[in-house]
Parts: structure tokens; C-alpha cells; sequence
């Protein structure tokens, strides 16, 4: 479990390299994209967005510093959603 | 490979959505049976290591970029109950915290990411472990094939879903070739990444049961 935390930590920590450093460098484009671009289909997630951490940025901060809270912010929603249902369906035995 | 809401026809949104709740709530009743004393605290550090995982993303030059999956490894590694579980809570968090994908194609994303990459990377795990590992002694190749598999199964999910949807007739003639060669492409990595952390486990001791 220990390892599992480190794990967690190391990559968090190491997100911001990958997630907006090299993305800014190289552009991020997968290939959900390409076919996209090629079908004509418009991406209007912008336009009706929800959440304040859109991108995995954090309003008012630094990309990088941004990506590493949206990381423990994703962590923590991750870690308690999956808690409460697992438990609840544990407890079902 | 998160669909953004708009890709998908009315008829794909409820066809994908009725896929995923049938099969989740599947996995929900058999997940019991695979679950310890400490699994529900453990389990949830699993996704959440994918869900960080998932933030790197590896950009290649020239064309496209990656992020590992983790589909795949969560199925051999919890089985296919609790792993299409423990993906979904990635694909629910990053749908509704970040907007990595749309609310009316969180049935495809969930379809896409957490149903068919954690099954076809499960069972083909197994098939093959049984056949080459006896051979080899080695878990890292029938580990490297269900992770290459399982992005490419999914990716070519994807492209039939978008291309298929009657706004575009003829879409899934420029969809599938587009999704399936590049994550043939792309699979390769998650099918490293899945090998070596497999048989890297495997080694020290054995998880799945």
C-alpha cells in the first residue's frame, strides 16, 4: 500500500513535465483528433463548459502548479468516490 | 480517447450508456466475490494511481500523443469485476471534475475506457498465460499483448461508435482505419508499460486470483 502511495506521489509530482511542458512543446493530439478533424466534427466542450478545472488547470494559478492540484484534486475525488462504493458493495456480502 | 458530448448520435448515446450500465451493474454484483477485508481501501489507491498515470501524457512528435491507459493492467490485476470497477471511477472523476469527456457520452467513455480495455486485457491475459507462460516462463508477453489488444480493441470501439453515427454514413470508413492503425501504433507502449509492471508483480507475488 505504502508503494502504491509513492507511486502516486512520484507521478503527481512529475505530472507538469508531461502533462503541460512537453504538451507546449510537441502540441498535444491524439488520434481521437485526427478522426475528428477528418469527420468535420467541431469540439464545443469550451463552449459548454462545467468545471472550473477545465484542462486540469486551476483558476488563477500556473499551468504547472495548476496540473499538480487538479492531480491531487482528481486523487482525492478518485480515492473517496471509489471508497463509498466499494464499501457499499462489500457491506452487501 | 475521451468523446466529447456532440460526437455521438442520440442512438449511440443510448446504446452506449445501456452497454455500460448493464455491464457495470454486472460487475457490481460479482465484484463480492473477489473482494477481501481491506479491498475497498486498497482498490481505490489502484485507480487513483491509473488516474495520475493517465496525466502524463507523452507527446509524439510529428503526428499524435499518448497517455498510458491502464485498462488492462487493473483487469489482470483485480480481476474483471473490480477492475472494470476501479476504471470507472477514473472515467466518472475525470468526466465530472475536468471535463475530460462529455455527460452524454460518459456511457461510450465508460464503454471505451473502463468496460472493453479491462475485459479483452483480462481474458486475454488468461488465455495466454496459459499457453505461452508454461513455454516461457514469463508473464511480461501475454501481458504485453492484452495491454497492445486492449487499446487497439478500444480504439477501433471509438472509431465505430463516431463513425457510425447516422450524421456521418460513411464516417467509420475515415474513423476505423484512423483509430484502430494509430493505436496499433500507440498500443505498443501500454503494451510495454502493462508487461513490465505485470511480470515485475508477478515475480514478487501473485495478485490475481
Amino acid at each position: 500500500m505504502s508503494k502504491l502511495l509513492l507511486t502516486i506521489i512520484v507521478l503527481l509530482l512529475i505530472s507538469p513535465l508531461f502533462g503541460v511542458l512537453l504538451s507546449e512543446i510537441v502540441g498535444y493530439h491524439e488520434p481521437l483528433d485526427i478522426a475528428a478533424e477528418a469527420l468535420g466534427l467541431k469540439d464545443i466542450s469550451e463552449e459548454i463548459n462545467w468545471t472550473p478545472f477545465y484542462d486540469y488547470a486551476v483558476p488563477g494559478l500556473p499551468q504547472e502548479i495548476g496540473y499538480i492540484i487538479s492531480g491531487i484534486i482528481g486523487v482525492l475525488a478518485v480515492i473517496l468516490l471509489g471508497y463509498i462504493i466499494l464499501y457499499f458493495i462489500y457491506k452487501q456480502r | 480517447m475521451h468523446i466529447p458530448d456532440g460526437f455521438l448520435d442520440p442512438i449511440w448515446v443510448v446504446v452506449t450508456y445501456a452497454l455500460s450500465v448493464i455491464a457495470l451493474g454486472l460487475a457490481s454484483r460479482r465484484a463480492k466475490q473477489d473482494m477481501e477485508e481491506r479491498s475497498y481501501i486498497i482498490i481505490p489507491l489502484f485507480s487513483a494511481a491509473v488516474f495520475v498515470a493517465q496525466m502524463l501524457n507523452w507527446p509524439i512528435p510529428g503526428g499524435t500523443s499518448l497517455h498510458f491507459l491502464g485498462g488492462a493492467l487493473l483487469g489482470i490485476m483485480l480481476g474483471p469485476y473490480l477492475g472494470m470497477l476501479s476504471m470507472a471511477f477514473v472515467i466518472v472523476v475525470q468526466c465530472l471534475l475536468f471535463h475530460d469527456g462529455g455527460i452524454t457520452t460518459l456511457g461510450a467513455n465508460l464503454l471505451n475506457m473502463s468496460v472493453i480495455p479491462v475485459l479483452i486485457g483480462y481474458y486475454v491475459f488468461v488465455v495466454l498465460n496459459r499457453t505461452v507462460s508454461k513455454i516461457k516462463r514469463s508473464t511480461f508477453i501475454p501481458a504485453l499483448i492484452a495491454g497492445w489488444l486492449s487499446v487497439v480493441i478500444a480504439g477501433i470501439a471509438c472509431g465505430i461508435e463516431i463513425g457510425l453515427s447516422p450524421n456521418f454514413p460513411y464516417g467509420i470508413n475515415i474513423t476505423l482505419p484512423i483509430m484502430g492503425g494509430w493505436h496499433a501504433i500507440l498500443g505498443i507502449v501500454e503494451g510495454l508499460i502493462t508487461g513490465l509492471i505485470v511480470s515485475h508483480i508477478y515475480k514478487r507475488h501473485s495478485l490475481v486470483t
